[in-house]
């Protein structure tokens, strides 16, 4: 009688529910069958109009104004730095040539220093309570045309990259700190992707306290202990 | 309405923004206009907190998970794609993985717990403003679609939906097998489908 059945036979089909819901644990798998089928995608669009409204049920409540504030200052102050940046990046050198491979993080730093728009930028926003401290990152000549800035807030910083390529197939970009005098590079948990724009923005986990450096690789799928590529990015506290 | 940030130059702009639709602003916001942004900003906050705030049960939590999801909207607008609903579902779907990632990062006692005291809070809102009475009669009716679930249907629901629990882990917690809860998912969301294609049917 329903509409939801438009393809009885699918063995699958039993998992359109919890997968619209989010709560489907073996997610990608099913994720995958829906691109071979059909019915499946039919009945997860048809759900998902159902999981969407669920948002709408929750009693009403104002959101705190210190939230208000936080979120307003920070696209504030990002917006200046973007449109900075921006017009800092049309001025920036351009890389003579790009280093054929780079084996070694230590080996990369001079490389780095050498390709597009090594600009160390500290920007205090007075008249705020969060002083917000935005660092220009270091990009790697073979990522030219990119741009990113580090920006830590009582703390806590993110990475900001624009005009960044896609990490290659089967592989996805990791974010890595370190303590600096020759010391190895410690993983982090940040994996990311870049939007098709090429823009991404990623917390940096943990403090910042002892850190020298923020850097940015090219990984596997699933990230790396230890680094296997040279640094794309590279911000130096 | 109270205003937080410094005038803008470009007061005038500013009141033009405000006429516009949720998916013009997102354009721009997705050529990073702080002004566009901020329009859309107050247009879904308040629904975006309450998401959170019903999920994570603590407000300071709510607080982070709201504002990690509208910075995340802030620098991905360009992904938002109008077939796929609007702007308002949209920033609810960036809220609720941020919430959900926020509780499952605790362990099941925990965010057992803390689902089970955001349904009792959820009884008495905080804050509550008249400005949200327009709100209140479509979440009212929206409420009371899923009110109307059975028992176990809406459980199962409102556990994975809010409490963030995968279907394994309410398979276990409810002493059910995992098929069973696949089962009650499927037949409360395709009820509460149901209804919002009558009210669709209503409304045109």
């Amino acid at each position: 009688m329903s509409s939801f059945e438009t393809d009885g036979d699918c063995g699958e089909r039993a998992n359109a529910a919890a997968y619209a819901l989010g709560a489907l644990e073996d997610r990608d798998a099913f994720r995958e069958h829906l691109l071979s089928c059909r019915g499946c995608r039919a009945e997860v669009a048809e759900l998902q109009l159902a999981v969407d409204a669920l948002a709408g049920t929750v009693t009403p409540a104002s959101a705190p104004e210190s939230l208000r504030r936080k979120v307003l200052d920070a696209v504030r102050s990002e917006a200046d730095l973007l449109h900075a940046a921006g017009r800092k990046a049309d001025r920036a050198p351009r890389a003579r040539r790009a280093p054929a491979r780079w084996r070694l993080l230590t080996a990369a730093s001079a490389a780095l220093a050498a390709g597009a728009a090594a600009l160390i930028v500290l920007a205090v926003r007075s008249g705020s309570s969060n002083a917000v401290r935005v660092t220009a990152a270091q990009i790697a000549a073979s990522e030219r045309g990119a741009h990113g800035a580090l920006r830590v807030t009582g703390g806590r910083a993110e990475l900001v990259l624009g005009g960044m390529r896609q990490a290659p197939r089967g592989q996805i970009y990791e974010v890595w700190v370190s303590r600096g005098n020759g010391s190895a590079p410690a993983a982090t948990d940040a994996l990311f992707g870049v939007t098709r724009a090429g823009a991404a923005s990623v917390a940096v986990p943990g403090s910042l306290h002892g850190i020298k450096e923020v850097l940015v690789t090219h990984e596997p799928l699933g990230g790396s202990l230890h680094p296997t590529s040279a640094p794309i990015v590279r911000v130096v506290l | 309405m109270v205003r937080f940030m410094r005038a803008p130059a470009r007061g005038a702009s500013r009141a033009e923004l405000r006429k516009l639709a949720d998916e013009e602003l997102v354009q721009l916001v997705a050529a990073s206009d702080a002004d566009a942004f901020e329009v859309v900003f107050e247009r879904h906050v308040d629904a975006a907190f309450a998401l959170a705030y019903r999920m994570c049960g603590r407000a300071s939590v709510a607080e982070d998970v709201t504002q990690e999801a509208f910075l995340a909207l802030w620098r991905g607008a360009r992904r938002y794609d109008r077939t796929r609903g609007s702007v308002r579902t949209w920033a609810l779907g960036i809220v609720h993985n941020r919430a959900v990632d926020a509780l499952r990062r605790s362990s099941v006692h925990d965010r057992r717990r803390a689902h089970e005291e955001g349904a009792e809070e959820a009884l008495e809102a905080p804050e509550r403003t008249d400005v949200q009475a327009i709100g209140n009669a479509a979440s009212a009716e929206l409420r009371s679609a899923l009110e109307q679930l059975p028992l176990e249907q809406r459980r199962v629901i409102e556990l994975a939906y809010f409490g963030g629990f995968t279907h394994v882990e309410i398979a276990s917690m409810l002493d059910t097998p995992v098929g069973t809860v696949k089962g009650r998912m499927r037949l409360g969301l395709q009820k509460l489908r149901g209804q919002l294609h009558r009210w669709e049917a209503v409304g045109g």
